[in-house]
């Protein structure tokens, strides 16, 4: 922060004398996880069960998952990356085609109009229910592909159709006068106003991505993934590996936010910072 | 009839640089009636009158984003264009655009317009510094205040060699002591950058004490009920004889709208 004429985080000064914000949130944060750690492993104590896994035992699990890989010999990392591929994949088709359609059918408010009854409707059904059919139809990383799409593309179009009504006329009106083009308008206008809610969109569509690969992965019909390598330990009563999985994928999920989320600290830079 | 000969130091303006004659309805509303005037080269002409009278619109229409129902806008002879002429407008709210920065701000309409990047950026840098801007260049809009942001916008809209400089009561929102500094800075910069100004206010003060020349609009459907010189050297004082005088005609003009229209007007309502 640049210090203005006018102030922009009201306790900056304050803070100053003590630690930074980001690094004591992170000193927090870790003190909570450690914690959280450790009440799990003295339940396990007192407990004492092989479906009650402790800390301990489930790192051990890891470690062996890592190193010597699943019954198959497919290293965690293998899984993983899987995993993200097709979320990558899938996630990066929703963006392309939600983003600009969201955009066009925003800005162009009759073509929304006349097509909601067809479009709308496909948005309740959740990716999940179209599992039967996509095994039916693809196969490998297209059904992956094509559930993870639907899954994500909603909420990424979605934003991008409501955030067009944030557009105010009168920065429109400044770059008409200007003698603007529409194109121009578009790109320094619309997607300025609207990327915001488009990052948000995302930062959804990713959620419902992740839901959905799993859900997906879950269903069989291949040897990679998180999702199949849990299952595969599920059959086996295997806890400890079932909740490595688990694990991973809420930590997958939670990076691939953070970079999205450092995205958006950069990118909007000009906002306000709303604190109560 | 400009008052050319008694503007002091100033080079008399000789060519006429805007042309109007509008007629506007907007559906059963007429909003103006025949409205003829022309704008001096480099001249600044205040527009006033009641408020509702139909400011925004005839500015909307000299900025060439509304077309007239009848009639036309002439730049140099030829109809206005925004994607040729180069037009500028200050707006009455804020208008500064929140995701770009002061300096950036600044260089829309440079960019817009396509001009070559150390043209514009010189351009950008001369006009911060006169505006004052020059400390602030890497401030966001919301980091700012109401009257520095009004000041980028004007910033904005001297930055382009403008053809007309349109100004849409741009300090109706801000308080008297920031009114009155940035009307003396609007001149301030005028005097360095000499442009054609067409100022709305219903303020005849303001008018007054800016202007080369006041128009003043009758209530709708809005007609020319008076243009009025002020033959008065800047800066000018609000206090002096002479301003009170022009400011008290304009004034007796005003007040006398609603119950004595002008030859050979039609007004529906006549409201005593």
């Amino acid at each position: 922060m640049n210090g203005g004429p006018v102030k922009v985080s009201g306790d900056a000064g304050k803070r100053s004398a003590r630690l930074a914000p980001a690094v004591s949130s992170a000193l927090w944060n870790a003190a909570v996880l450690c914690a959280a750690l450790a009440a799990w492993q003295l339940l396990t104590l007192v407990v004492n069960s092989r479906f009650l896994p402790g800390p301990v035992a489930i790192a051990r699990a890891f470690v062996d998952l890592a190193v010597n890989g699943d019954t198959g010999g497919r290293t965690l990392w293998e899984h993983s990356v899987a995993s993200v591929e097709r979320v990558l994949v899938g996630f990066g088709i929703a963006v392309m085609l939600g983003v600009p359609l969201g955009l066009l059918m925003g800005l162009y408010g009759r073509v929304y109009a006349n097509t909601r009854v067809v479009l709308e409707p496909f948005r309740f059904i959740p990716p999940i229910a179209w599992i039967p059919l996509a095994i039916i139809f693809f196969s490998g990383m297209t059904r992956f592909a094509f559930l993870i799409f639907l899954g994500a593309f909603f909420p990424v179009f979605t934003a991008a159709l409501i955030g067009v009504r944030r557009v105010e006329l009168i920065h429109r009106k400044v770059a008409l006068v200007f003698g603007a083009s529409k194109g121009w308008i578009l790109a320094h206008i619309v997607v300025p106003t609207v990327l915001p809610d488009i990052l948000g969109g995302m930062r959804v569509g990713l959620g419902a991505a992740w839901l959905t690969i799993v859900a997906a992965e879950l269903a069989g019909g291949i040897s990679l993934g998180l999702g199949r390598m849990m299952s595969n330990y599920a059959e086996l009563v295997q806890v400890p590996q079932v909740i490595v999985g688990m694990i991973l994928i809420g930590a997958l999920g939670f990076l691939m936010n953070e970079v999205l989320l450092l995205a958006e600290k950069f990118l909007f830079r000009w906002r306000w910072q709303v604190t109560l | 009839m400009t008052g050319a000969a008694s503007l002091g130091a100033r080079a008399a303006p000789s060519t006429s640089k805007v042309e109007v004659d509008i007629s506007h309805r907007y559906g059963p509303l007429v909003v103006h009636e025949e409205l003829r005037f022309s704008v001096m080269e480099n001249e600044f002409l205040c527009v006033s009158g009641p408020s509702g009278c139909g400011k925004t619109t005839l500015l909307d229409i000299l900025a060439g984003i509304l077309q007239p129902s009848e009639g036309q806008v002439l730049i140099d002879g030829r109809p206005v264009d925004p994607k040729r002429d180069r037009i500028s407008f200050v707006f009455q709210e804020p208008s500064t655009l929140p995701w770009l920065n002061v300096w950036d701000n600044v260089a829309t309409g440079l960019r817009i317009k396509k001009v070559a990047t150390p043209v514009m950026r010189r351009k950008v840098d001369e006009i911060i510094e006169i505006v004052g801007l020059r400390d602030y260049e890497t401030y966001y809009p919301h980091q700012i205040s109401g009257g520095m942001k009004q000041r980028v916008a004007i910033a904005r809209a001297f930055a382009i060699d403008a053809d007309l400089i349109l100004m849409d009561e741009p300090f109706v929102s801000l308080d008297q002591p920031t009114r009155e500094r940035m009307q003396r800075e609007v001149l301030h910069i005028w005097e360095h950058r000499r442009r054609t100004v067409v100022f709305v206010t219903h303020n005849l003060e303001e008018a007054v004490f800016l202007g080369d020349r006041v128009v003043v609009l009758s209530s709708k459907p809005a007609r020319i009920v008076a243009e009025i010189d002020v033959p008065l050297a800047r800066p000018r004082n609000p206090l002096s004889h002479e301003f009170t005088h022009i400011r008290a005609t304009c004034a007796d003009i005003m007040h006398t709208l609603g119950v004595r229209p002008p030859r050979n007007a039609t007004i529906p309502k006549v409201t005593s």
